[in-house]
């Protein structure tokens, strides 16, 4: 097979999409001065819903302007996976999400409802503990910030055990 | 290049990349979690070490940009509670939906709409983080 069709329609091993990625932490701060991190760009998407909100907050330095660099972004990571998707042909639209869609029979308001608090979840505890996996576990470990060791423990500790109980719980032990 | 096509540029990369290695697959994450696939948790180290020997030699460079321009790298600070609470909510949250900040926008870009969801409800978390910010400061 030709090195496009390895490239844009097979998925990755392991070892080139973890080069990819770490190699954008350098080169953003070459070419922009920029330290990789997706989450603090949601208070970008928070205004931009509610452009008149008087929360402080979102009068702070950091989101003075919404269509700053992390909006775009963010858009750019979505059209990433978009354009991921085309290449490999897989279908534009889909309910689905693998093992639990599978395993958990519930309506799909059910599942609604359990990805938004998962979702919820993910928002406010990144705010709290000030990143992501992008800015805490790759730049932050990368940099060898404490913090972002310290998280990152955390991060994959709760992750653990959070499957571990909705295994047991809510899909019957599946693997 | 104007500053935001190239940061759309490599969002682009980025959202691609993740989508490519499966870190956009619910079923990767969940089986790094049970420990029957590490595919991911070897992407990650991957990519921190990647990330470590290009700051390595960016330092050696003298830490200067393309433009000739001192880089500076950011630092979070250490706030012990904070980084173990959050770090033990945001656990909890990458379970329960299967993707991570990063990797819930290229579930979007590849049209799965529980993801849509999770990125909805990241937006709100975030919103309500700011509540509970307003609050502390009166």
């Amino acid at each position: 097979m030709s090195i496009l069709h390895t490239l844009l329609v097979e998925p990755w091993p392991w070892w080139l999409g973890g080069i990819a990625i770490g190699l954008l932490v350098p080169l953003m701060y070459y070419f922009l001065n920029t330290a990789l991190g997706v989450s603090t760009g949601y208070g970008n998407l928070v205004k931009l819903f509610l452009p008149r909100s008087k929360l402080k907050w979102l009068h702070t330095a950091t989101y003075a302007n919404v269509f700053n660099w992390r909006f775009y972004f963010i858009a750019g990571m979505i059209l990433g996976g978009f354009l991921s998707a085309r290449f490999s042909g897989s279908a534009l639209l889909t309910s689905e999400m693998g093992l639990f869609t599978e395993n958990v029979r519930w309506p799909f308001v059910g599942y609604v409802l359990w990805f938004l608090s998962g979702g919820i979840l993910l928002g406010f505890g990144s705010r709290v503990a000030g990143g992501c996996t992008s800015g805490h576990s790759i730049h932050g470990i990368a940099n060898l910030h404490p913090s972002s060791i310290l998280s990152t423990i955390f991060f994959l500790l709760f992750g653990t055990i959070g499957v571990a109980f909705i295994r047991m719980l809510l899909m019957g032990g599946v693997s | 290049m104007n500053r935001n096509v190239q940061y759309l540029l490599f969002g682009s990369i980025f959202g691609f990349v993740l989508s490519r290695v499966g870190a956009s697959d619910y079923n990767l994450i969940f089986r790094m979690f049970t420990g029957e696939d590490l595919k991911l948790a070897y992407v990650i180290i991957t990519a921190i070490i990647t990330a470590g020997i290009g700051m390595a030699v960016l330092k050696r460079l003298g830490l200067k940009g393309a433009d000739g321009n001192p880089i500076t790298v950011s630092k979070k600070p250490l706030h012990f509670r904070k980084n173990i609470l959050g770090g033990a909510i945001f656990g909890l949250g990458w379970a329960i939906s299967g993707a991570c900040p990063g990797t819930v926008l290229a579930q979007v870009g590849e049209g799965k709409l529980l993801g849509l969801v999770t990125m909805f409800g990241m937006v709100l978390g975030t919103f309500f983080y700011a509540l509970t910010t307003e609050r502390q400061e009166k």
